[in-house]
């Protein structure tokens, strides 16, 4: 059990996300680094849950906290494990090992101080945290109210209770992720896509410019949409009846399926990449998808860094998801 | 356009779209609800979501129990053996707005833009009150649901239908929710607090999401709008407008719903006599 002394920016409860609601517009939501999270799982003995969006259940719940500042004290024995980005988390104001167990008791205070690389880290606790499901998952959803504590993101004097732990503490302290599996996080991320579904409409060399740019995050990015700074792409043109029925904008479109992933460009400007919390709907055109398994490097970017667009085909995509997902397996943790 | 063959394409290592047109009409909206159907009577293995939208069927896939090739090669042979639907059930909502509500107009305001009612009313070259009249005055088929949850697309089914608006030239930062909008010849709805482009006509006082699940009606599930649902909008006035708030607090508001038999023959044979209109001329 814990006590959120301060929530900082943006900590919330997050598990691998709440798939099977896209039809009435409600997105998955779940992790924004689903090998982080699992990972996380995995060293306390939780549940890291089936594979995103088509996996059939989420997992145990940890806290997602983006860059900074949460505050946690802990008010019963347990076992954590901090993972994903280095957000400088301490243990009572020492360095608390990431990608590790480690065994906590009353009093103690952890505390994630300032970003150091990635975006986005996960604690994870034995046992999971114990807030209510909602349509399967307790996955934190802000826009749409759901999941989590309230829907809401933690703040100042939440109480955090967890599910009985799987394993015995002592079973569980000082494992740790195989250190060949250990990310690195830099400033420079490559991102493969999928072309399309209307890469077709835009000119070609735009399709070069997308594919050969560093692109630059935007601080006006979340987990709905990550904005990217670049050169202005340019669409061919369009029939006259498109302008009447999709919109003025060249890149406007009749509205149709924005998948997790998926890459708007509005007018040309700004490629968006669509996340977990991202609309299933849209009406801009989509120049790519990110695939699956590199979610979470976009999930992982803090503003200026750098995304090279890598071009791959479905084939290598999914080969992509399944070396992913071989690593969330209870074989990549080695004992304490 | 309408497409001769369904185009497929993948979105992604996850999802495909069954593409049937580009365009927005109906007789599209009617292919992607039957194929939709036809998915959903001959389920196939891997095939975990659908999601139709407009003019195309978003299909959601786990790529390790089929493959993009194995998925396209089944849709297609289901979609080549699902004949045109002529009859489905839909549900047909009332849905009470007071039009021209405050909230919409300082929205507009606050964002640099004219009441957007009066905007309409300007550029249809008609009265405030026509704005209203028009849009209360048909029937309109849901065709898309998405973007946030319960926001839906409805085009008109009167199809002599005269009123449309552009999208806003810059998105609003944020919109109240349940807010009625228009753009183009389609109505959308926000119902929950969110950015947006579209013009604002009016608010009602009804929930089509709720997340706490309050009322009876959302017993199987927080949204109500789906594809293939028909909306009715009814104007009301400022006090109908809190009775009917404070009833839906209470959980206690009695939705008008009123589940049919809808044939698309109906529409098609207005939709011919419209185009006849046109061709003969005034």
């Amino acid at each position: 059990m814990f006590r959120v002394i301060e929530g900082g920016p943006q900590s919330m409860i997050q598990d691998v996300g709440r798939p099977g609601y896209l039809a009435t517009g409600v997105p998955p939501s779940g992790a924004a680094d689903r090998f982080a999270l699992g990972i996380g799982n995995l060293l306390v003995g939780n549940d890291p849950g089936e594979r995103y969006l088509v996996g059939r259940h989420p997992g145990d719940a940890g806290i997602e906290v983006l860059l900074l500042g949460l505050k946690l004290e802990v008010l019963k024995e347990t076992v954590v494990a901090v993972t994903g980005a280095d957000l400088t988390p301490t243990l009572n104001g020492a360095p608390l090992a990431m990608w590790r167990a480690t065994r906590v008791g009353p009093g103690d205070i952890i505390l994630f101080q300032r970003p150091r690389a990635g975006a986005r880290a996960y604690l994870t606790v034995a046992g999971g945290v114990d807030v209510p499901p909602f349509a399967g998952s307790r996955a934190t959803n802000l826009r749409a109210v759901i999941g989590g504590v309230g829907g809401r993101a933690l703040r100042k004097g939440d109480l955090l209770g967890t599910f009985p732990p799987r394993r015995h503490f002592q079973t569980l302290e000082g494992r740790r992720l195989k250190p060949e599996l250990v990310p690195t996080y830099g400033q420079r991320w490559a991102v493969r896509v999928v072309l399309g579904p209307q890469d077709d409409l835009f000119q070609a060399d735009s399709i070069a410019t997308f594919l050969n740019y560093d692109w630059s995050l935007s601080n006006t990015s979340d987990r709905m949409g990550c904005r990217f700074i670049g050169p202005k792409l340019v669409f061919k043109p369009r029939p006259d009846y498109l302008v009447d029925q999709a919109g003025s904008d060249p890149s406007n479109i009749v509205d149709d399926t924005i998948p997790v992933g998926g890459i708007q460009v509005p007018s040309g400007l700004e490629p968006i990449v669509l996340h977990v919390d991202g609309p299933s709907l849209g009406g801009y055109a989509k120049i790519a998808t990110v695939i699956s398994a590199d979610l979470r490097h976009v999930g992982q970017m803090r503003p200026g860094e750098i995304a090279n667009f890598v071009h791959v085909s479905v084939d290598d995509a999914v080969a992509a998801l399944r070396s992913l997902e071989s690593t969330i397996v209870e074989s990549s943790i080695v004992a304490g | 356009m309408f497409y001769e063959e369904a185009v497929y394409r993948p979105l992604g290592d996850l999802y495909l779209t069954v593409e049937f047109g580009d365009e927005l009409d109906l007789l599209l909206n009617f292919r992607v609800i039957a194929l939709d159907a036809a998915l959903k009577q001959n389920a196939i293995a891997g095939i975990t979501e659908t999601i139709p939208t407009n003019r195309s069927l978003g299909v959601v896939y786990d790529p390790f129990a089929i493959s993009y090739d194995s998925a396209v090669a089944s849709i297609r042979e289901i979609e080549r053996q699902t004949s045109a639907i002529s009859e489905l059930t839909s549900r047909l909502f009332t849905i009470p707005i007071w039009y021209n509500d405050p909230w919409s107009r300082e929205c507009a305001e606050a964002h640099g833009f004219k009441n957007n009612v009066e905007y309409m009313a300007e550029i249809n070259d008609c009265s405030v009150e026509t704005v209203i009249q028009r849009h209360a005055g048909t029937q309109w088929w849901v065709s898309a649901v998405g973007f946030q949850p319960a926001t839906y697309q409805a085009l008109p089914l009167d199809p002599s239908f005269k009123l449309s608006a552009p999208k806003y030239p810059r998105p609003r930062k944020t919109t109240p929710d349940r807010i009625v909008c228009q753009a183009g010849k389609i109505t959308s709805f926000y119902p929950v607090v969110s950015p947006g482009g579209y013009q604002l006509l009016g608010r009602t006082p009804i929930d089509l999401y709720d997340p706490q699940q309050r009322n009876p009606v959302f017993k199987d599930g927080p949204v109500l709008p789906c594809v293939g649902d028909r909306h009715l909008y009814q104007p009301i006035d400022e006090s109908t407008y809190w009775r009917i708030r404070a009833e839906c607090d209470a959980g206690t508001y009695r939705y008008e719903i009123l589940e049919e038999t809808y044939r698309l023959q109906g529409y098609l044979d207005r939709l011919a006599a419209v185009r006849r209109d046109v061709q003969a001329g005034p």
